[in-house]
């Protein structure tokens, strides 16, 4: 103790008092026997308490010096053991740059965080420069060289910092100078921060957050009422909210989304609305409802509910979409169609009553031309006119009756299918040709017996038949015998019939769109009507089949048959 | 061979045409005519009327056209169905003969228990020889 102590002064100041006093009465009355043992008692009673007192002062000290080397000791260790844990737990990178002679050391966050070898890293600050990315460095250096000189106390920047494998990592670093006595800047010492992944999580967070704000949708979210009862809120709107519904968010934010959906013109559909509310499950509903002017708009309405990580319902999403124009467009297409529907029942209605009218007189007609077969004329006159009267009679019939034929089968959907076997149907046709075919004498090959049994509408396979045989030998080359070859062949999932001819041949560069139309003719033929290949297409495709053409100008033609296989 | 039958028809030629084929191919002794449906309804009224025995020479089967004026074909199958015709004449049969090409018709013919057939005018020998072989 350098000092005195004023609590020890006192009792020595008393002590001393009561000693000269106790002094002073032995010198005066040393004799009186009466004050012997008073001074006795005073001597003993002053010694005792000046030990009592010292040794008091001298154990108090004792007490504090102990309490204060512990307390010292113990921060020591705790700051020490920081600093371990510190170290360990640190990821950074610590550079130390050594401003004078610019040489820089890392420390091994620099080969761990990094992945350079001992030996790729550089021990210069321009290594260190090199290392930073083309498109941060300038504003980097700047911002550096400005803190330099401005001798802040603290330094920190982000830039993308180039790894062993020359990807750019974000980096988050940190600094501080370090100056002698006279002030100047010697080093300066920083921790680099490898904030690639939280800079990674940030960009995708904020390409998320686009998405709600620039899209076209809108987007609100609510959270859920802490009660039973208490009313959701609204806690987000984005920007196409207010465009879609004309409340703008201050507005609507921290209001219930109820008075939302009740602006829904469907009371059903916000009877819906409030029941998968209570249930809590995702919903979707296409709508008419009223922005803020009271205009009407359709809207496609989506509901998700949003748990935390307890799986507790904490909020809603709601996503609308305007479909106004959809539901438009849907409208005019189904009015539309509805036209087109009743436009083409009617035609139809009156192609059958056209067809009936004609055929009435029609089958008058070729009735009594039966009734006439039976009687002899005699005048060669009249049988010629007779003749002429009943084959023009047979033409009007059978043109009569493909157009029927046609109006038919654009008109069944679904039609009879029964197992047919080619070869039987080609010995049909030729009985029905016989004439015409023992006039031309031609070479019929079938190669059909490959392919055991076809499931199609029979009538319509021997119409589609005896039309294409019917016009090979109609339009056969009078220079050179007619050849007919008919094949048929399984191709796994359908199958394809060939039917060849070397007869005239049609002139594909110029016909080829009209050959499967209506009305046309390609030969001039009296016999031709210009029905034949359309009432063929119109059946094949009315089976599900399709037939193709290829021809050639004094080679002869080829149409291909497919059907699929059931 | 048939006895009596009845053909319904509006036009004169259709008419002519039937009683020509159905004598050519003695398909009935007698052919009675009724211009339409209503026609057709009285000439059958008549005879209940006056009380039909097992001796009654009644029309046993009825040629029937579909387009008619006054009263059609589909109505007059209407009412002798409502009428119960099928128990007065239970040997009446109807044949449809119609120049008619909805398939409809055709699907509609078949939902009436006296229609025998629907046949696509005109009449011929070879379809009334085949009705001979099939029903008598």
């Amino acid at each position: 103790m350098k000092h005195t102590n004023p609590r020890f002064f006192l009792p020595v100041f008393l002590t001393l008092f009561a000693l000269i006093f106790t002094g002073m009465v032995v010198v005066t009355q040393w004799n009186n026997p009466s004050w012997q043992l008073g001074i006795g008692l005073g001597l003993a009673l002053g010694i005792a308490l000046f030990t009592t007192y010292f040794l008091a002062q001298k154990i108090g000290t004792t007490e504090r010096y102990m309490a204060q080397f512990e307390s010292e000791f113990s921060e020591l260790s705790i700051s020490n053991e920081r600093f371990e844990i510190v170290s360990k737990a640190t990821s950074d990178t610590i550079w130390d740059w050594d401003v004078k002679t610019n040489s820089f050391i890392w420390n091994k966050g620099i080969q761990g965080v990094f992945g350079y070898k001992k030996d790729q890293v550089g021990a210069n600050l321009q290594w260190w420069f090199d290392k930073i990315h083309p498109e941060d460095s300038l504003k980097m250096s700047v911002k550096l060289y400005s803190y330099i000189a401005q001798r802040s106390d603290k330094w920190q920047d982000e830039y993308r910092f180039m790894d062993a494998n020359g990807q750019y990592r974000y980096v988050y670093d940190r600094g501080f100078l370090v100056k002698d006595e006279e002030g100047n800047v010697v080093r300066m010492i920083g921790a680099m921060q490898d904030v690639t992944r939280q800079k990674e999580e940030e960009q995708r967070l904020r390409l998320l957050e686009t998405v709600i704000i620039q899209n076209r949708d809108t987007v609100l979210i609510t959270a859920v009422g802490a009660s039973e009862n208490a009313e959701d809120q609204i806690v987000y709107v984005n920007p196409a909210f207010e465009k879609m519904t004309g409340y703008d968010q201050a507005e609507v934010l921290h209001q219930s989304a109820t008075f939302f959906f009740k602006r829904i013109q469907n009371k059903r559909d916000v009877k819906k609305i409030a029941d998968a509310l209570k249930k809590k499950e995702a919903f979707t509903l296409e709508t008419l409802t009223k922005r803020k002017d009271n205009t009407n708009y359709w809207v496609n309405l989506s509901l998700i509910p949003i748990t935390n990580h307890e799986n507790q319902h904490t909020h809603w999403i709601s996503i609308q979409r305007d479909i106004t124009e959809e539901k438009e467009q849907e409208k005019e297409r189904e009015q539309l169609i509805k036209e087109l529907t009743q436009n083409n029942s009617d035609l139809k209605q009156f192609s059958y009553i056209t067809s009936h009218n004609l055929r009435a007189p029609l089958s008058n007609l070729t009735g009594l031309l039966n009734l006439l077969e039976d009687i002899e004329i005699e005048d060669y006159e009249l049988k010629e006119i007779l003749q002429g009267f009943s084959k023009s009679t047979q033409q009007l019939n059978d043109t009569v009756n493909d157009l029927v034929n046609i109006i038919i089968i654009k008109d069944s959907l679904a039609i009879d299918k029964e197992p047919i076997v080619i070869r039987d149907v080609f010995e049909n046709i030729f009985n029905q040709l016989s004439f015409l075919i023992s006039n031309l004498n031609p070479i019929i090959k079938l190669d059909v017996d490959k392919v055991n049994t076809l499931f199609l509408n029979r009538s319509y396979f021997e119409s589609i038949l005896l039309n294409l045989t019917t016009n090979a030998l109609r339009y056969s080359d009078p220079s050179r015998q007619l050849k007919i070859l008919v094949a048929a062949k399984n191709l796994g999932t359908e199958t394809q019939i060939t039917f060849k001819d070397n007869g005239l041949g049609i002139d594909l560069k110029r016909h080829r769109d009209k050959v499967f139309g209506l009305y046309q003719r390609f030969h001039d033929n009296p016999d031709s009507k210009g029905l034949g290949l359309y009432l063929v297409k119109s059946q094949v495709e009315s089976m599900g089949g399709s037939i193709t053409i290829d021809s050639e100008v004094g080679v002869g033609t080829t149409f291909t048959i497919t059907f699929k296989n059931n | 061979m048939y006895k009596k039958i009845l053909c319904v028809d509006d036009d004169p030629i259709t008419l002519m045409l039937c009683k020509k084929v159905i004598q050519k191919c003695e398909f009935s002794e007698t052919i009675e005519i009724a211009n339409n449906g209503e026609d057709a309804l009285a000439y059958l009224e008549s005879f209940s009327q006056k009380g039909i025995t097992p001796t009654t020479d009644l029309p046993e089967l009825l040629f029937l056209d579909l387009n008619m004026p006054v009263m059609g074909g589909w109505e007059f199958l209407d009412i002798i169905t409502e009428r119960r015709y099928n128990e007065i004449f239970p040997q009446l049969k109807v044949i449809v003969l119609s120049s008619t090409i909805d398939p409809k018709d055709i699907e509609k013919s078949k939902s009436y228990p006296m229609v025998l057939d629907f046949l696509s005018k005109p009449i011929t020998r070879e379809m009334l020889e085949e009705l001979k072989n099939n029903n008598t």
